[in-house]
C-alpha cells in the first residue's frame, strides 16, 4: 500500500463530496429539522392555550350545572331555561355560541345522565375531555351523596391513590441512579436507527462511487497508476470522512439551534413554570389538573436525572467504534457489489444479501429496545453483521464490558476478512466491462488468483 | 536495449487461457505495434505490463530487471475502455491523475499548463468534463496519459474517437514523443497507421504469439519478393511487376538501355492488413 497515493485518493473523494450542493443542503437542513423536532413541541406546549369558547348548557338533571365552572378556555352559559336544546343548536351562530351541551334528566335506574354536545366546529380533545370529566365528577358526587353516609366524600377522596413507580439502577459499586425506561428506550432506538441509516446511506454512497468509476470508464486509467485495493480503501476512507464530518456538523448545528431557540423561548417557559409555583405556594385548592401538572414536572425531573445518570462518554465511544467498524464491514461489501455492475439498476439482486442482514439487525434492534437482555438481542449484538446496530440499541440499558469487547473483536475479525474478500472481487470486477454479473461470477472472481 | 521483456508469460482466468507462454522484447525508443484480433489477449498483456493484472507464471522485465510498482510511474497508459470523471472540472481531473502518477502539485500544474497551451485548450481548465465533446475529452485523455513524461507509453486504439484533424495532431505528438526518446506501444486495428508509425510489431492470436519483429522485415518475409517498375515509352505509360533480383539493378539497366523513361521503381511489399488476415486465418 502506498500511503501517498491513498492520501490523494481520499482527498479527492472527500473534497468532491463535501463541495457538492447536496452535501451542504443535507448538512444544514437536517439539524434544522432535528432542532424543530425538539423545539416545536415545547413551543406548542407553551402556546397551546386555545381561544376561549362559549358553551351553552341545558341541564335537565340539575346536578351537573354547578360543576361547570368557567376555565381559561371555556365560558359556560346556563341556558337551562330554554325550552329545548335543539332550538339552541339551530341558533348557535345568532347567539354567538360555540357549542351547546345538552344534559338529560337523571335516569333513576342507572343513577346517571346522558349528555351530548353539538358544536359548530369540531371540539379539541382537551376541551371535550375537560367537559366529560366534569360531568363524571358531578355524577360521582351525586352517587356518593345518595348513600347518605356521613363523610363519605372525604373518605373517597382519601382513598384515591397516586403512586408512581420510580426505578433506579445500582451498579457494582453501589451507586444508585434514577433510570427511566422510557428515556433509555428512546435513546436506544435513536442510536440503533442512526447506525442503520448511516451504514446504509454511506455504504451505498461507496457503491455508487464505484459504479460511477466503472461506468465512466475512468477506472482502468486509475488502476494503471494505483493498486485496485488502494483505490477501494481510499474511496471507503474518503466517504467515511465525509460521514464523520456531516455527523459532527449535525451535532454542532443542532446544539447551536436548540441553544438559540431555547434562549429566545426560555422566558415563556419560565413564565408558565412560575405560574404553577405561585398557585402552589398560595395554597390554592389543587384540583386534578394541577396534580397532573405536578406529576408531569416530576416526570421531567426523572427524565433529566436519567439522562444525567447515563454514561455518555461510554455510549459515545461505543457508538463511534461500532459505527466505524460497521461502516467498514458493509462499505467494503458494497464496493465489491458496485464493482460487478455498470449501472445502479443492476444492483438490486446483488444487494439483497447485504440488505437482508441490515433489515434483520434493524428489527432485532426494535425488539432490543423493549427487551434489551433477551437472547435474540444478545446474539444479535454478538453476530458481526447485526452487532453494530443491535449493540447500540442495547447500550443505553447498560451492557457488560466483556460483551462489548467480544462483540468488537468478532466485528474486527469479520471486517478484516470481508474487506479482504471484497478487495479480491473488486479487483477483478472493475475491469469486467459490458456484462451483467451474477453472484456466480463474483464467486468465480473470488477464486481467481 | 529492450525497455520491456516478456518472458514466458502465462495468464488464465479460470478455465480460459488468455496468454500462453508469450515472450517478446520491446526495444527502447521505438514504436511497437501490438496486433491481434479481438479477444486474442492483447489487453491482458497490456494490463500485465501495467501491473494491473498479475501473471500466473513468467515475468516482465523493465529496463532489464523485474518490474515493480514504482516503475508504473514511468508508464503512461491510455486504455481502450477509457474515460474521465464526468462531474469533475477539467483542470482538477488532470491534476488528480498527474498526482497519482507521482507528480507534485506544482510540477503537475506547470506541465499541464504547457500541454494545454500546445493543444490550445487553455480555456477548458474550469469546464466540467461532461461539457466536453468526445473529441475534446480524448485530447484531455491523451494529455493525462503523457503529462508525467513516461518513458513508456501504452496507447490502446489511440485514434478512435478523433476526427481526421485531431487524429493527425495525435499522430504528430506520438512521433514527437518518440523523437524525445520515449517508447510507445501502440495497440490498434488500423493497419495503415501500423505501416506508417510502427518500427516493430508483435501479432498475438488465440493467446499465443504468432510473430514479432521489425515491420519491414515482416512485410518482406510475407511478400513475393517483387518490384514494380513504371516507365514511359512511345506507346505511353507502363507498369510491370518483376521479380526482385539479388544483384539489384540488372533488370533496371536493361530497361534503361532501351531508352525508356523510368517513372518509378520500388519494392512491392504486402500490406500489413493482408499479412494480418493471412496469419490470423491460417491459425484457424
Amino acid at each position: 500500500m502506498n500511503l501517498h497515493t491513498i492520501k490523494i485518493i481520499i482527498g479527492r473523494e472527500y473534497l468532491n463530496r463535501v463541495k457538492k450542493k447536496s452535501f451542504l443542503v443535507t448538512t444544514f437542513v437536517v439539524p434544522v429539522l432535528m432542532a424543530a423536532l425538539c423545539v416545536v413541541p415545547i413551543v406548542m406546549m407553551v402556546n397551546s392555550k386555545e381561544k376561549t369558547k362559549t358553551v351553552a348548557y341545558v341541564d335537565r338533571s340539575g346536578i351537573v350545572g354547578e360543576y361547570l365552572e368557567n376555565t381559561e378556555t371555556i365560558n359556560y352559559v346556563d341556558m337551562t331555561a330554554a325550552p329545548d336544546a335543539d332550538s339552541l343548536k339551530n341558533r348557535m351562530e345568532e347567539l354567538s355560541l360555540d357549542a351547546v351541551l345538552s344534559i338529560s334528566a337523571l335516569d333513576s335506574a342507572s343513577r346517571s345522565v346522558n349528555a351530548d354536545i353539538t358544536s359548530r366546529k369540531p371540539l379539541g380533545l382537551e376541551m371535550s375531555e375537560n367537559i366529560n370529566n366534569r360531568i363524571n365528577k358531578a355524577v360521582e358526587n351525586y352517587r356518593i351523596a345518595s348513600y347518605n353516609i356521613e363523610g363519605l366524600e372525604d373518605i373517597m377522596n382519601e382513598v384515591k391513590a397516586n403512586v408512581r413507580l420510580r426505578s433506579y439502577t445500582m451498579d457494582d459499586s453501589g451507586e444508585e441512579k434514577i433510570s427511566e425506561a422510557g428515556v433509555n428506550s428512546i435513546l436506544s432506538m435513536i442510536l440503533g436507527m442512526f447506525i442503520f441509516i448511516f451504514v446504509t446511506v454511506f455504504g451505498s454512497m461507496v457503491m455508487s462511487a464505484v459504479i460511477e468509476e466503472k461506468a465512466s470508464r475512468v477506472v482502468e486509467v486509475l488502476v494503471s497508476s494505483v493498486k485496485a485495493t488502494e483505490l477501494m480503501f481510499g474511496k471507503i476512507i474518503g466517504v467515511a470522512a465525509v460521514a464523520l464530518t456531516q455527523f459532527l456538523l449535525w451535532i454542532i448545528l443542532t446544539v447551536a439551534i436548540v441553544g438559540v431557540a431555547g434562549s429566545v423561548l426560555g422566558e415563556d417557559i419560565f413564565d408558565s413554570l412560575d405560574a404553577q409555583e405561585v398557585a402552589q405556594t398560595a395554597g390554592v385548592n389543587v384540583d386534578g389538573e394541577a396534580i397532573a401538572q405536578l406529576a408531569d414536572q416530576s416526570e421531567l425531573s426523572t427524565i433529566l436525572s436519567t439522562i444525567q445518570g447515563l454514561d455518555f462518554t461510554r455510549i459515545l465511544v461505543v457508538f463511534f467504534v461500532f459505527f466505524i467498524l460497521g461502516y467498514l464491514l458493509y462499505a467494503s461489501m458494497f464496493a465489491a457489489i458496485g464493482s460487478a455492475v455498470e449501472n445502479e439498476g443492476d444492483t438490486q439482486q446483488l444487494q439483497l444479501p447485504l440488505t437482508i442482514p441490515l433489515m434483520l439487525a434493524y428489527f432485532i434492534a426494535i425488539y432490543a429496545f423493549r427487551a434489551p437482555d433477551s437472547a435474540i438481542a444478545f446474539w444479535g449484538s454478538m453476530i458481526p453483521f447485526t452487532s453494530p446496530i443491535v449493540m447500540l440499541a442495547r447500550v443505553p440499558f447498560g451492557v457488560e464490558t466483556w460483551e462489548i469487547l467480544v462483540s468488537v473483536a468478532l466485528l474486527i475479525v469479520t471486517t478484516g476478512l470481508m474487506a479482504w474478500l471484497s478487495a479480491k472481487i473488486y479487483k477483478v470486477g472493475i475491469l469486467m466491462f459490458g456484462k451483467k454479473s451474477t453472484w456466480k461470477d463474483l464467486w468465480k472472481w473470488l477464486k481467481q488468483k | 536495449m529492450a525497455i520491456i521483456e516478456c518472458k514466458e508469460v502465462c495468464k488464465s482466468f479460470g478455465q480460459k487461457v488468455a496468454l500462453d507462454h508469450v515472450s517478446l522484447e520491446i526495444p527502447e525508443g521505438r514504436i511497437f505495434g501490438l496486433l491481434g484480433p479481438n479477444g486474442a489477449g492483447k489487453t491482458t498483456l497490456i494490463r500485465i505490463i501495467n501491473r494491473i493484472t498479475i501473471p500466473n507464471s513468467g515475468e516482465i522485465l523493465f529496463n532489464g530487471r523485474p518490474i515493480n510498482q514504482r516503475d508504473v510511474e514511468k508508464i503512461g497508459y491510455m486504455p481502450e475502455e477509457r474515460g474521465l470523471y464526468r462531474k469533475m472540472k477539467v483542470g482538477d481531473q488532470a491534476m488528480y491523475l498527474a498526482q497519482l502518477k507521482g507528480m507534485s502539485s506544482a510540477e503537475a500544474k506547470a506541465e499541464l499548463k504547457k500541454w494545454f497551451v500546445r493543444f490550445e485548450i487553455q480555456s477548458w481548465w474550469d469546464k466540467k468534463v461532461e461539457e466536453l465533446s468526445k473529441g475534446m475529452a480524448q485530447k484531455l485523455q491523451f494529455i493525462t496519459t503523457v503529462v508525467h513524461k513516461p518513458s513508456l507509453m501504452i496507447l490502446d486504439e489511440p485514434f478512435s474517437g478523433f476526427d481526421p484533424v485531431n487524429a493527425e495532431m495525435i499522430r504528430k505528438e506520438i512521433l514527437r514523443l518518440k523523437e524525445e526518446g520515449a517508447t510507445i506501444i501502440l495497440s490498434t486495428h488500423n493497419m495503415e497507421s501500423v505501416e506508417e508509425l510502427c518500427d516493430n510489431i508483435a501479432l498475438i492470436n488465440k493467446s499465443r504469439l504468432v510473430i514479432t519483429g521489425g515491420v519491414d522485415d515482416i512485410r518482406r518475409k510475407y511478400g513475393n519478393n517483387n518490384v514494380e517498375l513504371v516507365y514511359t515509352d512511345e506507346q505511353g505509360r507502363h507498369s510491370e511487376v518483376l521479380p526482385r533480383e539479388t544483384d539489384g539493378a540488372s533488370t533496371l539497366r536493361t530497361y534503361l538501355e532501351k531508352g525508356v523513361q523510368i517513372n518509378s521503381y520500388k519494392e512491392l511489399m504486402p500490406r500489413m492488413n493482408d499479412i494480418f488476415i493471412k496469419l490470423v486465418t491460417e491459425g484457424e
